[in-house]
Formats: structure tokens, C-alpha cells, sequence
């Protein structure tokens, strides 16, 4: 798992522990641009390497606090052990990965037989958000500097020799 | 002394110090604004030219230069501070005049300063404007700390933000240097910095808590320190959408960064007719009752003479 989000994730992100989600994604949003380089708010405040761990602070909250119950059961049968995560394993060629690289990326998890949460648990990185990948929900995605890591991970992790590339094609997607 | 002030400070008038490191970014104008429009309502307003060595409060309302300053009361020609306050055209509010100070009152000494600051204290008004002048330098950064409440006035440019950055970190260190007992926080401080790697010391919130580690005595008086530094912010000469959210942006910045709060009192747009004001010599509060300026320090104004607002 991704750990347990602390007390000071939430102050990471200016929340009342507990925000819904919407929330969640608008403060980590609003933080980022508030630790921008180009931010004038933040103007002189912080020297580079403070800024750079002060984003780092953020992301790592954010991840913590997205990546844990309730949202990943929200998500319904991708984010759910039970029903399609676990399904047989696929037969058939693998998706075309620049056409589908969700598919593709789903095709090679089953046929490894791993589910969303045991990929979730090595990566550091929700079963919410990996199933979203999958699924290409784009829209719920977080920004593209932050899916380009979490698709390169999820690909490394099914020892994908492409995982650069398809990380790069799913941005192309993403953001096309 | 400024234990002292404080003590006096709790049954005087409320004193707000209007102050934020960059020259021309409007302090006078606002706190003239401000105070005519508190006076407006019936609050008795003494308005304090601070801005010594560069004083010119009473040009913004409208008066001749008044005939005794400041530099009279510190000069002991005159024995109080009230025997200074000088009328204005403006009902119920009067002017402190800092015009024609002496060059050396620039920088006051210690005992200047603690005089001034109580006779302020003593004055019979409902509120004190203290109009500081641009800087971080020592008396600037006092006076600011013993107001009720520092109010840091910037403009949504990259200078004016900085300049109010460094006034902060000056103001806030200035402030944790007074907690007691200071050889303890010392020592703890030293032990801190002597083990802590720089990754771990990333801001002065860092420092409180690894202070608070090693001695839960010191950390509990550098918090109770840094608790009671509460300045406030105005943005003045908004003009986009996206200067609107520069205050609450800084003060969430604020608060990641020293632990601190700096609550935003209000954003002021640009509005042509301020500067039609200044050149009339009349706050714009008195000439101009339609205009987005007068109605956002009106906001502001009506804020500060609220009775809820305590002590922090």
C-alpha cells in the first residue's frame, strides 16, 4: 500500500483531513501552482532546493491521501479485487499500444496473473490511479508530469521493455 | 520596553502599523484612506506619521505642513504626544505630523522609541494608524511588532512580493529572538542546527519543531512566540482576476513556510481616481464615495473597528 495518509498530508495540501475528493485534486492542483517557479506569491520565499521539496512534499501527500481508502473502493469494478481485476487472464495478442495503451497495459498485468492492489502495494502508487491508467479516465487523472511517472512504474513493474515509450504515448494521448 | 508597551497597549487605543518593505506601493495613501473613512463613522482616529524622514501624511489630507512634529515631542520642546496631534479637515480624525523630522530621528534610539510607543499607548482615541515607512530596518520592524496588528501592504509585482517576503523573515526572527528564557531557546536552537541536516531544517516551522525534539520547554516558548506574530496583508492595485487570489495564495505560503497566519484583510483595485485624489489632497474616501478603491478600503476599515477582533 501507499501508506496511510499523516496528519500533515492533509497540511501539505491545506485540508481538513477527511476533504472529499474533488477537493483533494483542486488543493494538490492549486499547491503545485502555488510552488510554481513562476508563482509571485511564492516570489523569494523559498530557494530552489526548498521549493523542490516543498513540491515533493505535496505530490507525496497527494499520493497518499488519493492512493488510500475510501477512493480506490469508489472506483467501482477497476479498483475492485474481486470482479475484473482478477479476471482470467486474456487471450489473444496484446492491444495496440499506441492506439490503446490502457488496454495494453491491463493485457500484460492479467496475463501476469497480478491484480491492481499487488501492483499498487510494489509501486507505491494507488490501485485508484492505476486503474484510471488502465481505463484511460483522463479526465480524473492527475496532471500529465505526474501520470508520465506512474505509467513508467506501472510498465517497469510488468517488466515492459517499452516502458519508456509507452509512457510517452500515453501522455500523447492524454493531453492529444 | 516593548513588554512594557504591550502591557499598556491591552487598555489603550488599538494600534495598527501599516508597514511592507517596498517603497511606493501606497502605505500612506491607504492608511489616510482608512483612517478618514473609520472617521467618517464616528471611531476617533489619531493617524501617526512614522514614516520618519519621509513624512507626508499631511499633504494626503489636505493640510498646510503642521507646525509641530514629531521631532518637537523627542526634542522635548512639547511634553506629550497629544500636544503634537493636530486636527484635521477630517471630523474625529487627527494627524501626528513626522514632517520635518530631524535627520537623526530617522533612526531613533531605544529611548526614543519607548516613549513614542507610550505615549501612542496613552493617546485618548479609539484607534492609531501608525503610517511606517519602507524598510525592514530595526524601528520599523518594532513598531510593527507592537502594533495590534502589523498590516503588510504589497503589490502584485515581483519586487513588492519580495520585499515583503524579506520583511516577514526579518519581522519573524526579530520576534522568536525575544522568547524567554533566551539562554535555554539558545542552547536548544545551537544543539538543533549542530545535528540537524539541512534537508530537515528546510523552514523556521522546521526549526520550531526539532527545537520542540530536543527541548519541549524551549519549543513551547518559540511557539508561544511565533503564535502572537499575526500580521495581516492588503494587496493594493489589483487588477486581474488572478491578483485577486494573491493574498490568500501568500498567506497559505505563509503558513507552510513560518507556521504562521497572515490573514488577508482585503484586495484593493487600481482606480485612477486614488491618484485624481492625492493631487486634490484629499483621502479619495472623502472625494470619491462611487469609486471600487473607496469601497474596498471601506471593507477593509469596517473590519478593523469590528469589536470581534481580538487580541491574537
Amino acid at each position: 500500500m501507499t501508506g496511510r495518509p499523516r496528519r500533515k498530508d492533509w497540511e501539505a495540501l491545506g485540508l481538513e483531513p477527511g476533504a472529499d475528493l474533488a477537493l483533494v485534486k483542486r488543493a494538490h492542483r492549486h499547491r503545485r501552482s502555488l510552488y510554481d517557479k513562476g508563482s509571485l506569491a511564492t516570489y523569494t520565499l523559498l530557494e530552489d532546493d526548498e521549493r523542490t521539496t516543498m513540491l515533493s512534499r505535496i505530490d507525496t501527500a497527494y499520493r497518499r491521501i488519493v492512493g488510500t481508502e475510501p477512493f480506490g473502493s469508489r472506483l467501482g469494478p477497476f479498483g475492485d479485487e474481486s470482479t475484473s481485476d482478477r479476471s482470467e487472464a486474456p487471450t489473444g495478442p496484446p492491444p495496440d499500444s499506441h492506439q490503446e495503451p490502457g488496454a495494453y497495459l491491463r493485457h500484460h498485468r492479467l496475463s501476469q496473473g497480478l491484480t491492481l492492489q499487488q501492483i499498487a502495494a510494489e509501486i507505491r502508487v494507488g490501485a485508484a490511479i492505476l486503474a484510471q491508467i488502465e481505463n484511460e479516465e483522463f479526465e480524473d487523472l492527475p496532471a500529465p508530469v505526474f501520470v508520465r511517472g506512474f505509467v513508467l512504474q506501472l510498465a517497469r513493474a510488468l517488466r515492459l521493455s517499452d516502458a519508456e515509450e509507452l509512457a510517452g504515448q500515453f501522455l500523447v494521448k492524454m493531453v492529444g | 520596553m516593548i513588554e512594557e508597551f504591550e502591557t499598556l497597549a491591552a487598555t489603550g487605543p488599538r494600534i495598527w502599523a501599516i508597514g511592507g518593505g517596498k517603497g511606493g506601493v501606497g502605505k500612506s495613501v491607504i492608511a489616510a484612506n482608512l483612517a478618514a473613512s473609520m472617521a467618517r463613522t464616528g471611531i476617533r482616529v489619531v493617524l501617526v506619521d512614522a514614516d520618519l524622514g519621509g513624512a507626508n501624511l499631511h499633504t494626503l489630507l489636505g493640510m498646510p505642513t503642521p507646525r509641530i512634529n514629531l521631532s518637537d515631542f523627542i526634542a522635548r520642546r512639547v511634553t506629550s504626544l497629544a500636544d503634537v496631534m493636530a486636527p484635521t479637515p477630517i471630523e474625529n480624525l487627527w494627524l501626528v505630523s513626522g514632517a520635518h523630522a530631524l535627520l537623526e530621528m530617522a533612526n531613533p534610539n531605544f529611548g526614543q522609541k519607548g516613549k513614542i510607543l507610550r505615549h501612542i499607548s496613552a493617546l485618548d482615541a479609539d484607534h492609531v494608524i501608525l503610517d511606517l515607512g519602507a524598510g525592514s530596518a530595526f524601528n520599523v520592524l518594532d513598531f510593527f511588532l507592537v502594533a495590534r496588528r502589523g498590516i503588510l501592504v504589497v503589490v502584485p509585482e515581483a519586487t513588492s512580493v519580495e520585499n515583503a517576503h524579506h520583511f516577514l523573515k526579518a519581522a519573524f526572527f526579530r520576534k522568536l529572538k525575544r522568547a524567554q528564557p533566551r539562554r535555554q531557546v539558545r542552547a536548544a536552537i545551537g544543539q538543533v542546527m549542530a545535528n540537524a541536516s539541512q534537508r530537515d531544517l528546510r523552514t523556521p516551522r522546521d526549526l520550531i519543531s526539532k527545537v520542540m525534539a530536543v527541548d519541549p520547554d524551549a519549543g513551547a516558548a518559540l511557539v508561544a512566540e511565533a503564535s502572537t506574530f499575526n500580521p495581516s496583508l492588503i494587496v493594493n492595485r489589483a487588477e486581474h482576476a488572478e491578483h485577486q487570489r494573491l493574498g490568500e495564495d501568500m498567506g497559505a505560503a505563509c503558513r507552510d513556510y513560518f507556521g504562521i497566519r497572515l490573514e488577508c484583510l482585503g484586495t484593493l483595485p487600481t482606480d485612477r481616481l486614488v491618484v485624481r485624489s492625492v493631487s486634490q489632497r484629499s483621502p479619495a474616501t472623502e472625494l470619491y464615495t462611487q469609486s471600487p478603491f473607496v469601497a474596498a478600503v471601506r471593507g477593509v476599515a469596517e473590519r478593523l473597528a469590528s469589536p470581534q477582533w481580538r487580541i491574537a
